[in-house]
């Protein structure tokens, strides 16, 4: 209970335990772990909340609870006990999943009949869907399906004041009302607490083939070498499910995977040999779409989601390098042709900043951001993680003080302290 | 009213040919697509520059008079029906393509351009603007973003929303805000997410960075004539059971075949339920699914299969569905067109259920479906002249858009909630769900100047102390009321 005069911790912990059961409230620091059974419960810790000014951070596997602002919360809202895959209409293609539910499990369930929530978020096997969802997660699967907001046909909030709201359906076509689904996702709980997600479905892809391209010789190259075929790949009318460039000190190779039917894929390998002659073109090893994710391994690396245009993509990797070489940081970057790239960058804190600040300066100039993920405790005090607010910064706060007035969810850690 | 000193006040906004107040020239805008709403605006503006609508906007902010912003009026659900005592800005004159970035598969645009010309635009280079609703000859780009248009082609490429990348808005303060950026993911709330399909209550787009997409190498148009709209439905379940993403999937029934053939003479087939499909994409992958299409038409019992050999065939194809609306009128003196959605799977049943309250009702309901997406819209035939029948007819549009909702599905799938659809959007949501929508409205327009009593079924006033609802000060004190 460090933000709260008017309650000791155990007067809260025994104020949540009439709510969520004795057994599901523990005291971890000066935190209380709650873990509510259902909307309801989520509901009537909010309102407990909200009425003795405690903060609350909602939770999933706590895969993410690092990213943006840190929060010293009074109530963690620990959502695991959500974790039913509440219905899955196969035929019509849409499923209804509780947010503590882990991304791996509900996976290997629609896979029963065939289909997939189209989206390849971080660490799969713990992160559950109210994190990845509060959080705009997504992988190199984005360039052909779209990010969350394109697969999110509706939710179950609740809001700061025990509101518990629907918001969409369980149809994919659908513009009755505002789309507060798509306010929620990316609003790193700010705005109310995620409890249920309606998803649209896609077919599992089943003939799949994934290539790695290596410069002639040198095996890695330079980002630019990659430019010009990138950019006829991107104009041309294959669609490649993911593509992403690896980059680190030593050179550039890239990858990407097409799905097809069996009798197309050879034509098609034929067109990308051409496209990117004279790299050499091969099947890919294992793992190779979980580049992403090993760069976050690195406990002591600053990770950052950059936002770029898919044409500046490789100029940038060159420059990055090259600077990363000069000034002998350790730089890793795995970027996707979306526009979206991480970059992990290992070094002295002072460094790091210099680093960030150019790497803004940089796509700033063409509407892009860099916003810090994971930033070890050497840096946090010098790197600002969200960067230069917006225009529409005051709208945000607006739409913050109706959704969140006592400031209860999250405070603080959103872009601009919201 | 408007006062002398507020025509004045406009004029010097948007000068002298930008202002419209005489009564013939209002009558144009007294409505949208749904011609059974009027009302006569105050006074029309037509801005030509962003500066222009801030002026317009900050001036209907300092007076607290509403505003309606209007593309080309093509609406269905009365979403640019001018507000009682308020102005119409109507964002023809804004109609230039600012910038074309094939590299980064982007176009700006302002809100008049009309929706077709950004493919014309960008076509010789081998891309297109995905969504595409029937009207999109006309229609503007403003005006998809308010209703977040949809299209035929809507099931794989999706709607307006996942086309928006950014937006300049004038919000209702009339200040001017950049939503989004033309990259992913900018940092903050989804603005553009939620501003699209707002159906003009959130502010005035002033500028819009539209995604545009690859034209596919090839594109494939089926037809296939069944003996019942079950069987055409059941292949569309084959179809998406067999993994294929078609670009569109549509059904029509027999009433909307004949009335398509009186109008344009499509040639189609008579049939009880007329399945389109369309792919896209490689030539061999197209070519080897259209085949696996084709087996799956024949084991529900299709008596007749078409594939369009040439592109004219093709537009022939399409031309009957997209005229199916406007040629409802060939064969009854007034329709009422809906929008309902429902889970596919629950096409077959509400079918049923829509002929037996037809019956009762002792009214006629053609059938046209976006099938792939469970997007369905009913067309309720009806004779203004005959006592009574209108009323009918509109009830009977009602209690399908109820079912649709009873289904698990939503009152409108593209053509927005507007003025038609108020009251059933109370019944698609319960009050906690519309009083959270709310707090977005009152964040982005606490005055409630921007298209005022649309969309919601009760008005409400942003209160001070944000949250549920609580009585506005202006309502205790018997200035204002809820009604």
């Amino acid at each position: 209970m460090s933000t709260c005069a008017r309650l000791t911790a155990e007067q809260g912990m025994a104020q949540l335990a009439s709510i969520v059961g004795q057994e599901q409230t523990k005291l971890r620091g000066e935190t209380i772990v709650a873990a509510p059974a259902d909307a309801k419960q989520i509901a009537e810790v909010l309102r407990f909340a909200g009425a003795n000014g405690l903060g609350v951070t909602p939770a999933g596997s706590g895969s993410k609870l690092g990213w943006g602002n840190p929060v010293a919360a009074d109530i963690e809202l620990n959502l695991q006990r959500l974790h039913a895959l509440h219905e899955h209409a196969w035929q019509d293609m849409t499923c209804t999943v509780e947010a503590g539910c882990c991304w791996v499990s509900i996976q290997s369930e629609l896979k029963r009949h065939g289909q997939m929530v189209a989206l390849d978020p971080l660490w799969p096997d713990k992160a559950t869907v109210g994190g990845i969802v509060a959080c705009n997660d997504s992988g190199a699967l984005r360039l052909k399906f779209g990010g969350l907001r394109d697969l999110i046909i509706g939710m179950t909030i609740v809001l700061a004041d025990g509101t518990i709201a629907k918001t969409g359906g369980k149809v994919v076509k659908n513009v009755a009302g505002y789309d507060l689904h798509k306010l929620m996702t990316g609003s790193f709980g700010t705005l109310g607490v995620i409890a249920e997600v309606n998803f649209r479905l896609h077919p599992v892809e089943e003939h799949v083939r994934t290539w790695t391209v290596t410069a002639p010789g040198v095996k890695l190259a330079d980002g630019a070498f990659f430019a010009a075929p990138l950019a006829a790949l991107m104009d041309s009318q294959m669609t490649p499910s993911r593509v992403q460039i690896r980059a680190s000190k030593a050179g550039c190779v890239l990858d990407l995977s097409i799905a097809a039917v069996p009798a197309c894929l050879d034509e098609f390998e034929a067109r990308i040999q051409d496209i990117f002659r004279p790299a050499e073109v091969s099947a890919s090893e294992a793992g190779v779409w979980r580049a992403r994710q090993r760069l976050f391994d690195k406990s002591e690396a600053t990770v950052l989601k950059v936002s770029l245009p898919t044409s500046e993509i490789c100029s940038v990797i060159s420059e990055l390098r090259q600077f990363a070489v000069r000034e002998g940081l350790d730089v890793e970057a795995v970027a996707q042709a979306t526009g979206l790239m991480t970059v992990a960058v290992q070094a002295a804190p002072d460094a790091v900043v210099r680093f960030v600040e150019r790497l803004r300066a940089r796509v700033a100039a063409f509407g892009g951001s860099a916003v810090a993920l994971q930033v070890p405790d050497a840096v946090r005090a010098t790197v600002d993680v969200w960067g230069p607010g917006s225009g529409a910064l005051p709208l945000m706060r607006a739409i913050k003080r109706r959704f969140d007035p006592g400031r209860t969810l999250n405070p603080g850690r959103f872009l601009g302290n919201i | 009213m408007l006062t002398a000193s507020h025509i004045a006040d406009l004029r010097a906004s948007v000068g002298p040919d930008g202002l419209i107040t005489g009564l013939s020239q209002l009558q144009t805008y007294e409505c949208d697509g749904l011609t059974n709403f009027r009302v006569l605006p105050e006074a029309v503006v037509l801005p030509r520059t962003t500066r222009e609508v801030q002026a317009v906007v900050r001036f209907c902010a300092r007076n607290r008079i509403p505003f309606v912003s209007r593309g080309a009026g093509t609406g269905l659900s009365g979403g640019a029906l001018p507000a009682t005592g308020g102005i119409v800005i109507s964002l023809a004159r804004m109609n230039r393509i600012l910038e074309v970035d094939l590299a980064n598969h982007r176009v700006v645009v302002e809100p008049g351009v009309i929706n077709a010309h950004v493919t014309e635009r960008v076509a010789p280079h081998g891309y297109f603007y995905a969504p595409d609703p029937s009207s999109q000859s006309v229609c503007t780009i403003g005006g998809n973003v308010a209703e977040n248009s949809g299209g035929a082609h809507c099931l794989k490429y999706g709607f307006t929303v996942t086309h928006v990348m950014a937006l300049e808005v004038v919000l209702p303060s009339g200040e001017l805000v950049q939503l989004g950026s033309p990259t992913l993911d900018a940092p903050g709330y989804d603005l553009p997410g939620v501003f699209v399909g707002s159906e003009g209550t959130l502010g005035v787009a002033t500028r819009i960075t539209l995604r545009i997409v690859k034209r596919p190498e090839v594109v494939q148009t089926l037809l296939a004539a069944f003996d019942s709209i079950q069987a055409a439905g059941q292949t569309v379940s084959d179809i998406i059971a067999a993994r294929m993403l078609p670009a569109a999937l549509e059904i029509m029934d027999a009433l909307a075949i004949q009335a398509a053939e009186a109008s344009v003479h499509a040639h189609y087939p008579v049939c009880n339920g007329l399945l389109l499909v369309e792919l896209d994409g490689p030539r061999s992958e197209v070519e080897a699914l259209m085949r696996e299409v084709q087996a799956l038409c024949r084991n529900n019992g299709a008596r007749e299969i078409r594939v369009a050999q040439t592109e004219q065939e093709r537009a022939l194809f399409w031309k009957g569905r997209k005229a199916a609306f406007a040629a409802v009128g060939r064969i009854s003196p007034n329709y009422i067109v809906q929008d309902g959605v429902i889970p596919r799977t629950a096409l077959p049943c509400l079918l049923t259920e829509i002929d037996g309250m037809a019956s009762a009702a002792g009214l006629r309901v053609a059938n046209v479906f976006h099938a792939g997406d469970g997007n369905l819209h009913p067309l309720v035939l009806y004779d203004a002249s005959i006592h009574g029948q209108e009323e009918a007819a509109l009830d009977l549009s009602y209690r399908i858009l109820r079912l649709c909702v009873d289904k698990g599905g939503s009152i409108t799938g593209e053509h927005g909630v507007g003025k038609e659809k108020q009251e059933a959007l109370g019944y698609m949501y319960s009050e906690p769900d519309l009083e959270t929508m709310q707090l977005v409205r009152c964040a982005f327009d606490p005055e409630n100047i921007a298209n005022p009593d649309k969309i919601f079924p009760r008005p409400r006033l942003c209160a001070e102390k944000p949250g549920r609802y609580e009585p506005h000060p202006l309502e205790t004190a018997g200035i204002a009321e809820i009604f």
